[in-house]
């Protein structure tokens, strides 16, 4: 298979303190792909360096052989990285058709347009309303973000990501802050928005975890402790005893 | 029973006041109507950054005065020049001013933003102040406002007030428009993505710093024109419209009005030019006044004056921001 992200020998230290020690991973085109890991052990450190939001104190990342390392973060994204954040990441004041809309305008390269308006544009309107549909969030498409539920604003993060079609999906904690039952619909959603596609995703509830993914890897403090399926992760006998075991 | 639709209605009226404003006032009072003018422009590309793109300078004035030295020196080296090219010229020269400081200024936020923008414009004020030859120093330049030759129409002769009313108004209404559309554009809705959530904007692709900057440059361009048209209003430029007085001014014009509405700092620059007209006849002490009206507004009204009009809008303002205090 053929690997879309390849993250070789990742470092990064906070002023002294060492967060990733020499983490390398490798996402293959079409899988689902987690990261687990006990909290502090590098996995939003590990997403954020992918995503360009830091650099990598030393390593390499590659998206389909290119290197990207400390490519900034817009770059990155234009390249079909998207990501969703642990911490709701919307637009607050905007509508939700307004926080879809802008990401649609980046999508469709119109980013640099100051001639035509934003309002008037077919196409964009269409794109957007179709991506409101996919989410089912056409019922509240002229509330404010911010007026928003809970649960619908993490699906709200979830299309300002997918609405970029990227090749690559990258969620942080899809289902942070969620109780049980939105935890289903959300699993439900995830797979059904990531078909056929990439994605890699950081994630606690481990029952999402074993339910979603294809692969999984384990971090543990800034390096990787295991990678594998789920069944091989399981049954490991390290990660048992760094992790599932305390649960 | 049909609702009689007022907002079109009024804004029909206050169109028509506006056209016959010569006419219905004494000349003192025009003058005042094309000063709010001025600084209505200027305060709404304040805006553009303060209200828009989140970022509060306090340098502005710096692009008020290369537009107002800019018409100047035309005017007094090159006396053929017709006057919309010496307003264009100053815009562009507002706009580029912008471009090359912003540069500088949009990789900084917050208080540091506000303090290297501050700077900049007291670096434009120096050179004003030091560079005689050219400026005349604190004594300023006295200039002779030029005629308007317009196609079909011939010679307009700006002397008469009414004529420099029209002229104000025209291009004024046509600064603050282009505002109102750029806004509406997908490049400045990229502009409040940034306000809104910067590291949202550019993981959905946006180049958080090129928006700053093309906010930036939009507010040094519509600061500019604000400037040459005040040069000609004036026939005189000094030192007083590129300093840290005249940085404040739109500031607090903005503040008074509102922020969160477009047509806020247009409200702020009415009342702040007719408030000090007013008052400054009675007393010399207007300002105290006006600081008072500023530290009552920051208190208890942060929607501005705008969100007595539009209560519903000024209370989401305040319901949100505090929103964000506690989610911090």
């Amino acid at each position: 298979m053929k690997a879309i992200l390849k993250a070789h020998n990742l470092f990064k230290d906070f002023s002294g303190v060492q967060v990733l020690a020499g983490v390398s991973l490798e996402v293959f085109e079409g899988e689902r792909h987690a990261v687990i890991g006990p909290n502090g052990s590098g996995k939003t450190t590990l997403f954020n360096i992918i995503t360009g939001l830091y650099r990598p104190t030393h390593g390499q990342i590659y998206f389909y052989d290119q290197d990207i390392s400390g490519w900034p973060a817009h770059r990155i994204t234009r390249l079909g990285i998207s990501r969703s954040f642990q911490i709701i990441n919307v637009f607050p004041k905007m509508t939700v058709y307004e926080n879809v809309r802008s990401a649609v305008v980046s999508k469709l390269n119109r980013r640099s347009n100051c001639l035509s308006l934003l309002s008037r544009d077919k196409t964009i309107a269409e794109e957007t309303l179709r991506v409101l549909d996919l989410l089912s969030l056409t019922d509240v498409r002229d509330v404010p973000a911010v007026e928003l539920s809970y649960g619908r604003q993490r699906r709200l993060e979830l299309a300002l990501t997918m609405s970029r079609a990227p090749l690559l999906i990258m969620l942080d904690e899809p289902t942070a802050g969620l109780n049980s039952e939105e935890t289903r619909g959300a699993v439900r959603l995830i797979r059904e928005l990531t078909e056929g596609k990439t994605l890699l995703m950081v994630e606690h509830d481990m029952e999402v975890v074993f339910n979603l993914a294809d692969r999984i890897t384990v971090l543990g403090y800034g390096v990787i402790l295991a990678t594998g399926t789920p069944d091989e992760i399981k049954n490991n006998e390290g990660v048992r005893k760094a992790y599932l075991g305390r649960k | 029973m049909k609702r009689l639709p007022v907002r079109p209605i009024a804004w029909v009226l206050f169109a028509a006041f506006l056209v016959l404003l010569p006419y219905l006032f004494r000349e003192i009072r025009v003058h005042i109507a094309i000063e709010v003018l001025i600084y209505a422009l200027f305060a709404v590309s304040f805006n553009l950054l303060f209200g828009y793109t989140g970022l509060l300078p306090f340098g502005h004035a710096g692009f008020f005065g290369v537009g107002a030295y800019g018409a100047a020196l035309i005017i007094s080296h090159f006396p053929g020049m017709p006057l919309l090219a010496t307003l264009l010229i100053s815009t562009v020269a507002g706009f580029v001013a912008a471009i090359v400081i912003g540069a500088v200024c949009v990789r900084l936020s917050g208080a540091y933003f506000a303090l290297i923008s501050l700077s900049f414009q007291m670096f434009l004020f120096a050179i004003a102040y030091e560079w005689r030859s050219v400026t005349n120093g604190d004594d300023g330049m006295s200039i002779a406002r030029p005629d308007l030759y317009l196609p079909f129409l011939g010679k307009i002769s700006l002397q008469n007030f009414s004529n420099l009313y029209y002229l104000t108004i025209i291009l004024v209404a046509l600064g603050i428009l282009g505002c109102y559309l750029f806004l509406k554009t997908p490049l400045g809705n990229a502009i409040i993505c940034v306000r809104e959530k910067d590291v949202r904007a550019s993981f959905l692709g946006y180049n958080v710093f090129r928006v700053k900057l093309t906010a930036f440059a939009a507010a040094g361009l519509m600061a500019g024109l604000a400037g040459g048209l005040y040069a000609i209003y004036q026939e005189v430029v000094a030192t007083t419209c590129i300093d840290n007085n005249m940085s404040m001014i739109p500031v607090l014009m903005v503040v008074i009005g509102g922020s969160s509405y477009f047509l806020g700092p247009v409200l702020g620059a009415a009342f702040y030019v007719v408030f000090q007209d007013w008052f400054s006849s009675m007393t010399g002490y207007w300002m105290i006044v006006m600081g008072g009206i500023f530290i009552v507004i920051i208190l208890y009204a942060q929607g501005g004056l705008v969100s007595l009009f539009a209560p519903e809008k000024g209370w989401r303002w305040r319901k949100e921001h505090e929103s964000d205090i506690e989610g911090a």
